[in-house]
């Protein structure tokens, strides 16, 4: 039975350098993408050494896409937005992974349990968990894994007679 | 009887200008975290707590810029340049006490507590109370917005860049090197420096944000500004309507344009949101012309 984060981690995981300029990132995940035959949303950062220093997510590169004051532009319908879209892209040219990359990042070892993995992910908003021991990466929780684990137990009980 | 002139801004409160989303760090979460949470949200400054999570100070693109300099690693606790402690306004103050508190201590964020519980529940900051006065004026029927196509005569009469930028021009060679930038920003509590070339054109600017960006990347400090400046340079001219100047900085997501007076490639100054929030009346006088004749017993 599947109980520790060793049994439902993914060993295939890619990495990405915290010099890699975003839009050579983008592709990368595109890349993982079609390499998975999955969407990949976050990878792990990893430093020169080989050491994890960040996770880099979509939602930080969407946060960073963001205009700052985009929550006023809904009430208005004189805007003229050619070009914003652009102008974004042109502002993210000089941003590299690492800048905007977060680098608090939780980790778990290989045999937290699967409950105590899920409790980590709802109370702290955390979608993917780096599987570290002695420094070195083993792999990855996705929340998606782990969901489908727990479901397919579930589905898995018989009713009793 | 005495006249009281009010503003758009007279009769709300800070709870109707702040940013729910306040973003915090730990006391030891490093510089280079903090770097990549102001540049991922765009904002200037961050709440650094204790491990109670009680605030200790702030730590602002300022801060970090005397980190660069003092050529402290990117790994150093953020406990070691914030600015200690937080100055706080309260949910139900007026905004214009809140701004007044601002100016007088020369800040650029006022983080905010609820009374009831003393919570930190959001930061005010110039950026928010100018989007608050555009989306104000935008939505007024005497707005340069809302006149017809064709209308050349509103009655009106409005501000315009000239009435309330800062003026004068900071500049920088394209040879000097980013530690004499960074002297010029501090020594003139500056955002941004324009960079000019022998002749003495502008070709460029360097900001906070490159500077910081610099520091992540580990850029030394002897290189040259023209290395780093961006370009374009974001401009409008003195003659612009002040409508028209906010309009471009709020959806360009920029903080200032460099100001050219008319008919020339000269420039004589700057206007920033910071600018735009101090001039308080919106973008055109027909607030105060309307207003004045209120009156206070």
């Amino acid at each position: 039975m599947k109980t520790v984060a060793r049994d439902i981690m993914d060993t295939g995981f890619h990495t990405i350098s915290p010099q890699t300029p975003i839009s050579e990132a983008v592709k990368i995940f595109k890349q993982a993408s079609g390499k998975e035959g999955r969407r990949i949303f976050g990878m792990m950062v990893l430093d020169d050494s080989g050491k994890l220093v960040g996770m880099l997510s979509m939602y930080d590169i969407l946060l960073f896409m963001r205009p700052k004051h985009v929550h006023i532009w809904g009430k208005m319908d004189d805007i003229d937005l050619a070009g914003i879209i652009d102008r974004s892209c042109e502002k993210a040219k000089s941003i590299r992974v690492g800048d905007i990359m977060s680098q608090e990042i939780v980790t778990i070892g290989p045999n937290t349990h699967k409950f105590m993995i899920l409790d980590i992910m709802i109370k702290q908003h955390i979608r993917r968990l780096p599987v570290v021991e002695n420094d070195k990466i083993l792999g990855i929780v996705y929340i998606s894994d782990l969901f489908y684990d727990v479901l397919d137990r579930f589905t898995d009980i018989r009713p009793p007679g | 009887m005495s006249k009281s002139v009010q503003n758009t801004l007279s009769g709300k409160v800070v709870a109707s200008a702040i940013r729910r989303r306040i973003n915090i760090l730990g006391k030891n979460s490093t510089i280079s975290s903090a770097i990549s949470t102001l540049i991922k949200y765009k904002i200037g400054g961050l709440l650094v707590v204790d491990e109670d999570q009680s605030p200790l100070g702030v730590v602002s693109k300022t801060n970090i810029l005397g980190a660069y300099y003092a050529s402290l690693p990117l790994d150093s606790p953020l406990e070691h340049l914030m600015t200690s402690p937080p100055l706080f306004c309260q949910l139900d103050d007026p905004l214009e006490k809140a701004l007044g508190k601002m100016k007088e201590h020369q800040i650029y964020r006022l983080y905010v507590k609820d009374p009831e519980n003393d919570s930190v529940v959001g930061a005010l900051a110039y950026p928010d109370i100018v989007a608050i006065l555009y989306e104000y004026c935008s939505r007024c029927p005497q707005s340069l917005f809302s006149q017809p196509p064709d209308s050349t005569e509103t009655g009106i009469e409005r501000s315009l860049v000239a009435d309330c930028m800062t003026k004068g021009i900071k500049s920088v060679n394209m040879d000097e090197l980013l530690y004499e930038v960074v002297e010029e920003l501090t020594m003139h509590h500056m955002g941004a420096i324009l960079v000019i070339d022998a002749a003495g054109h502008g070709r460029g600017v360097i900001s906070k944000t490159d500077l910081i960006l610099a520091y992540n990347h580990g850029v030394s400090l002897e290189t040259p500004a023209s290395e780093m400046m961006s370009v374009p340079i974001r401009s409008c001219r003195e003659n612009d309507m002040l409508e028209e100047a906010i309009r471009s900085m709020i959806f360009s997501d920029v903080h200032r344009l460099f100001v050219k007076v008319p008919n020339s490639e000269e420039f004589s100054g700057v206007f920033s949101l910071t600018d735009a929030a101090r001039n308080k009346s919106g973008s055109c006088l027909a607030c105060i012309s309307s207003r004045i004749q209120i009156t206070s017993h």
